[in-house]
């Protein structure tokens, strides 16, 4: 495991010494991982570093007001409102890598322009060690990896914590002080949403997913889950005061997990189930049924997409 | 210091082999399946699982290399393949929770965890039969050999994954094979 007291101090020093007088930039994604390299970037060249956070609009319930309370004391954090853009560039397209890859591009794009503007020599990121070898098997394409350098010419790239697991990014992270919601948050995929809906995403089923995912995070804190969600999976019937509805079915999940790597769908109790399902049908006149998903990963994996 | 490396086949979980070691205090890297056994030093080696039997690079060359070698899911099946046994897509395969048993407590890799251990796996494909020399130590309902020994020449398989967070006793495993690297 990591030593943080060790730790922190030398990746401090170690971002100084390569960044020196020049300007910085990350993109903040409101995760552990972009968070603590904001943090230890943020406190070795203070204003120098340019916090950019992009709102694609497939943010979960309150991320964006969260983004801007957890960050508030960097002066130089940027928040982009791009929802438009990226749903525009989303309509149509229902195929889940080309899904991810057109919300890599968008982001490169709104980044871009972004780093250009605030004049940065460096760019920092939260890559972590699974990130690295998860890219080169190609199992998932990583957006925070691939691109970013192809189109900005940066003098360097600084990744402070690419030698650290998730785990150890979160006692990183706690050790910084950074606010529990910040140091125990679920993981949350750089897509968002839009791995939480099968298809093409529009707003509907996001609204859908948006509602699904809070309700369940709410309801599971309790079984203190690795990771807790719902999904849009496709559309059922069902019957609602008398008529007959084709609507949205909801998945939700629920997972215990060390780093990701593997994971085991957690056994919840029947009434806190049935409550999930109350609030889900009951709040969402478009969502006919839902669903708990009990498979374990292997063979699943956590997100749907 | 003792050192172990892991000869990557690209699976999935090949990192957390490298965790798990550097997590014990063994000397450790990960090293792409191409390199030339002629280019390590090492004490030991670890052949990870991967998704492909034609993707295994130059792993099979190490079993020359006259170091202990534990395969691990696919790598226990190159060794298998390589030295004269058989390997077929299993009739059920073995995914998440497994409950191994092992059928020698003697075992120097696996012996330890006798009688039985709750493991996480994921393949389709198995050891149907042993290479001459080796021995099966465990066995499941969903997997004949889930684990072989050919203790003459320091070889070892393990079917399930000991890497991960979901397998108990994964650790013991690592352990048990970096004190037969030690001693050999």
């Amino acid at each position: 495991m990591v030593d943080t007291e060790t730790f922190v101090p030398d990746a401090i020093d170690e971002i100084r010494a390569e960044i020196g007088n020049a300007n910085a930039v990350i993109a903040l994604s409101g995760g552990v991982d972009s968070s603590v390299a904001a943090a230890l970037a943020y406190e070795a060249i203070g204003d120098q570093l340019t916090p950019v956070y992009v709102d694609t609009g497939l943010m979960r319930k309150g991320e964006t007001a969260g983004i801007r309370d957890t960050f508030d004391y960097m002066d130089s954090l940027r928040i982009v409102d791009a929802k438009d853009r990226f749903l525009d560039a989303l309509a149509g397209v229902t195929d889940p890598e080309a899904k991810r890859e057109i919300i890599g591009e968008q982001f490169i794009r709104e980044f871009e322009r972004e780093a250009t503007e605030s004049d940065a020599d460096y760019l920092v990121q939260g890559t972590i060690y699974p990130d690295r070898i998860e890219s080169e098997g190609g199992i998932k394409s990583h957006h925070n990896v691939g691109g970013l350098p192809d189109v900005v010419d940066f003098d360097g790239i600084v990744e402070p914590v690419r030698d650290l697991y998730k785990d150890e990014v979160r006692d990183v992270a706690r050790h910084l002080d950074l606010e529990e919601v910040v140091a125990e948050r679920m993981p949350f995929p750089g897509p968002g949403l839009a791995v939480r809906v099968i298809g093409e995403v529009t707003d509907e089923k996001l609204e859908v997913a948006r509602h699904a995912c809070h309700v369940v995070e709410d309801e599971l804190e309790e079984y203190d889950p690795w990771q807790a969600l719902a999904a849009v999976i496709g559309k059922a019937t069902g019957v609602k005061g008398d008529n007959r509805v084709h609507g949205w079915v909801v998945s939700v999940r629920s997972v215990e997990s060390r780093d990701g790597m593997t994971a085991r769908a957690q056994e919840i109790d029947w009434e806190t189930l049935q409550r999930i399902q109350s609030r889900i049908t009951g709040q969402n006149d478009n969502v006919a049924r839902v669903v708990y998903d009990v498979t374990h990963k292997p063979p699943a994996t956590i997100e749907y997409e | 210091m003792t050192k172990i490396v892991v000869v990557d086949n690209h699976g999935q979980f090949t990192h957390l082999e490298r965790r798990a070691l550097r997590d014990l205090g063994v000397d450790t890297e990960l090293i792409d399946n191409d390199t030339p056994p002629e280019e390590i030093d090492a004490d030991g080696v670890v052949l990870s699982g991967g998704p492909d039997m034609d993707r295994i690079g130059a792993s099979a060359e190490y079993l020359e290399a006259d170091v202990p070698v534990l395969g691990i899911c696919l790598g226990m099946q190159l060794i298998a393949e390589e030295l004269g046994g058989r390997v077929e897509d299993g009739d059920y395969g073995g995914y998440a929770d497994v409950t191994v048993e092992l059928v020698d407590a003697d075992d120097p890799l696996t012996g330890r965890l006798h009688p039985e251990t709750r493991v996480w796996a994921s393949h389709a494909d198995e050891v149907v039969e042993l290479p001459d020399g080796f021995e099966r130590t465990a066995t499941s309902d969903v997997c004949g050999i889930e684990a072989m020994s050919d203790t003459d020449r320091d070889l070892y398989g393990v079917q399930w994954h000991p890497e991960v967070a979901h397998t108990e006793e994964g650790d013991a495993i690592f352990e048990n094979f970096r004190d037969i690297c030690e001693a050999a």
